[in-house]
């Protein structure tokens, strides 16, 4: 039997003593990110952005009393040009014009309401231009999460197994990887995307996702995989050698256990933070497709299609005219897409700094 | 050495090789009838378009099809556009063929891709060599500031944006269309100004207004890429200005811009060169957006008609495309390895899978 302290030495509990207790990675990484005020501001940001695109688009419509697809020809001048910013115009979706020759509209039929346009109006059509970037950007958020989520579980999978078995199996692994590096992204998209649209481009999950979401969402995340898959190969191969998973290996450890209590958890982090560039990148692809008219089909607005609005398509672009062009339609869209894209890329950045375990901050 | 070089020209045939085996497989998933091109779908007999079948060779079975197409495109024969493809009574074809309308392609997005590139350098190195001798000054965080902000903007936004403003409503420089390096003959012009229809703009060219019309472009290329290679010769600079052959020239008594330019920055660059080259890949899917935007009929536009006319799918104009896209990629990669292993002989031995690893950045 011990004795309890024999040389009555004045004891304190564990209470008093103020031991440094050993902090969690994700503490010390949260921490690290409130240090960082730029790539903080942006996480607020982008915090704010999916608020707005995801409650916040429908609450707004009820607010000002319609939808993205409404149409408001009050709000295109008699001469085509869309209004500008902060329009109030007739909640009417016919004109009551009867003179074809007349210099403006005529006013509707007493009894028609008001309705605020904040953006003004999108087009010749006359839809609210704010709802739709609204709309749109819930689109192109959906796209690129969706195809980020879904590259990065494409990429988790061949990695893990590339670098967790080594030998043939990563052979063969990391020879396909290299041959869908090699695809030119940008020309595979447009063409699946221009010249298919049946099946899968039609599934919307019982109105969940807009059409053509999903199959942008495979199609971009069935390209992108590779990246993913080689952090998660190198992050494995390296982990594989060293002690604790020998040790797990030595008490009768299952692989499955392995690579779930002792794997996983090391390459969450990085994932986390490769995610957030990768819908970045994502943004941009979708941008691009869409506008190349092999994305986002009208009228389901995105932020591609608002950018081709005022440019038109390829195969008819819309002339020029100086009296029909409404700036604000340009703008808009690509404001809206530069500053979530750089939202991402700071914070992913940070995100990488600040959950990176040799990092000094 | 030599190993080296087969090796990679025999992965990058396999490449190419899958490439267009998988460029044919979409074809043949594709709901649109070839026969559109030759016969009116919804009106025509049975017969006809049995026929029309039989002229474009695609009532034979696919893999007979891509036999044929490999044979001919071995032999330099690209086939005929089928979107100008017509038949003459004998059954000899007529049409624009893929070839020539593929080397006129190759050649705007070159000069766009090569011009973008040189305006590229000729900001990023000065801008990236002064701020790495003034770290922290002004034009230093200026600098990445404007770089972190370009790398987040997409080449549409300012293509579409440079368009509007300075092309459209400034009336600065021309908004869309290209010009032909060389001169068009007065023939030319008069059978556009006879025979083409209203509106058609007059064929241009020379040197002057090739470059005139392609400055838009030129800045939306470069203005993607600039943030990326200022940051690289930033950082080589920076790692270079302390190395003690750099002390040695000061200590000589060389001057200051002399040191920068001939010591420092000859050897900061040699990286860059190699990029260039890499990121070839990239450069042909953003050429892709900015000739749809500015109307040049480059590579990337002339694909993007292809698919999307009436009847889609042009697949002579497709595969031609993807090929020459591919084996331009894939050359440009190969000159880029070489360089670097005139530079640095451990990469032969250090790794056998280059070309296929920066190929993977196309777009």
């Amino acid at each position: 039997m011990a004795v309890s302290n024999p040389l009555r030495v004045p004891q304190f509990d564990a209470g008093e003593l103020d031991t440094p207790r050993p902090q969690g990675q994700w503490r010390l990484a949260w921490r690290r990110l409130k240090r960082d005020r730029v790539a903080f501001g942006c996480g607020i940001f982008l915090v704010v952005l999916v608020f707005a695109v995801g409650p916040g688009a429908p609450l707004y419509g009820k607010l000002v009393g319609h939808g993205p697809n409404d149409f408001f020809p009050y709000a295109v001048s008699v001469a085509l040009r869309p209004a500008g910013p902060f329009t109030v115009t007739w909640d009417t979706a016919e004109t009551a014009d009867s003179d074809p020759f007349a210099f403006t509209h005529k006013p509707p039929p007493k009894g028609t309401g008001k309705t605020l346009l904040l953006l003004g109006a999108d087009s010749q059509l006359g839809r609210d231009e704010f709802l739709r970037v609204l709309y749109g950007g819930r689109v192109s958020l959906e796209v690129a999460a969706g195809a980020a989520l879904f590259a990065i579980l494409i990429g988790v999978v061949l990695g893990t197994l590339a670098g967790y078995y080594g030998g043939l199996v990563d052979a063969v692994i990391s020879r396909f990887t290299d041959l869908v590096m090699a695809f030119p992204l940008l020309l595979f998209l447009v063409m699946i995307g221009s010249l298919f649209s049946y099946g899968i481009t039609r599934w919307t999950f019982g109105g969940l996702l807009n059409q053509g979401v999903f199959q942008l969402i495979v199609v971009i995340g069935a390209f992108t995989w590779f990246y993913p898959a080689r952090i998660v190969r190198g992050q494995i191969q390296s982990l594989r050698q060293r002690e604790f998973i020998e040790a797990a290996h030595m008490v009768g450890a299952r692989d499955s256990r392995i690579l779930r209590t002792h794997l996983f958890p090391h390459l969450l982090p990085p994932l986390l933070a490769y995610g957030t560039l990768l819908v970045a990148t994502n943004i941009m692809i979708e941008v691009g497709v869409t506008f190349l008219q092999a994305g986002i089909k009208l009228p389901t607005a995105s932020w591609g299609s608002l950018l081709a609005q005022t440019w038109g398509t390829i195969l008819n672009p819309n002339p020029y005219n100086p009296a029909t062009t409404q700036p604000w339609l340009t703008l808009c869209p690509s404001i809206a897409i530069f500053l979530t894209v750089f939202a991402l890329n700071q914070f992913g950045e940070g995100l990488r700094e600040a959950t990176d375990p040799r990092s000094v901050r | 050495m030599t190993a080296y070089v087969l090796r990679r020209l025999a992965v990058a045939v396999v490449l190419v090789w899958i490439l267009s085996v998988v460029t044919f497989a979409i074809y043949l998933k594709v709901p649109a009838d070839p026969a559109g091109f030759l016969v009116d779908i919804q009106h025509a007999t049975p017969a006809a378009i049995a026929k029309a079948h039989h002229q474009l060779g695609t009532d034979r079975p696919a893999v007979v099809q891509y036999g044929h197409y490999v044979w001919r495109a071995l032999h330099g024969d690209l086939g005929i556009s089928w979107a100008t493809i017509g038949f003459a009574p004998n059954g000899t074809p007529s049409g624009a063929p893929v070839g020539h309308m593929v080397w006129s392609a190759l050649l705007v997005t070159g000069s766009l891709a090569l011009g973008g590139f040189v305006l590229l350098l000729l900001v990023a190195v000065p801008l990236g060599a002064f701020a790495a001798t003034r770290p922290r000054s002004l034009v230093d965080r200026l600098s990445l500031g404007v770089s972190v902000a370009a790398i987040s903007t997409h080449p549409l936004v300012v293509g579409l944006l440079l368009q509007l403003f300075v092309g459209n409503r400034w009336h600065l420089l021309p908004a869309s269309g290209y010009c032909t390096v060389s001169r068009p003959s007065a023939a030319e012009i008069d059978a556009v100004r006879r025979f083409a229809p209203t509106n058609t703009p007059v064929p241009c060219g020379g040197v002057g207004h090739w470059a005139w019309h392609l400055v838009l472009p030129w800045i939306t290329f470069a203005l993607f890429f600039v943030a990326l290679y200022m940051r690289i010769i930033r950082a080589r600079m920076l790692e270079v200005l302390e190395e003690p052959w750099v002390r040695t020239a000061r200590a000589k008594g060389a001057s200051e811009f002399r040191v920068i330019r001939a010591h420092a920055l000859r050897n900061a660059i040699a990286p860059v060169v190699t990029m260039t080259a890499m990121d070839a890949g990239m450069a042909i899917g953003i050429a892709m957006y900015i000739e749809t935007v500015f109307g040049l009929p480059g590579l990337g536009r002339t694909t993007i008609l292809a698919l999307a006319g009436q009847q889609g799918y042009d697949l002579p104009v497709i595969l031609a495309v993807t090929l020459v896209a591919a084996t331009a990629i894939i050359i440009l990669n190969l000159v880029a390895d070489l360089l670097l292993l005139a530079v640095d002989p451990t990469v032969a031995r250090r790794t056998g899978r280059g070309v296929l690893r920066s190929v993977g950045r196309a777009a």
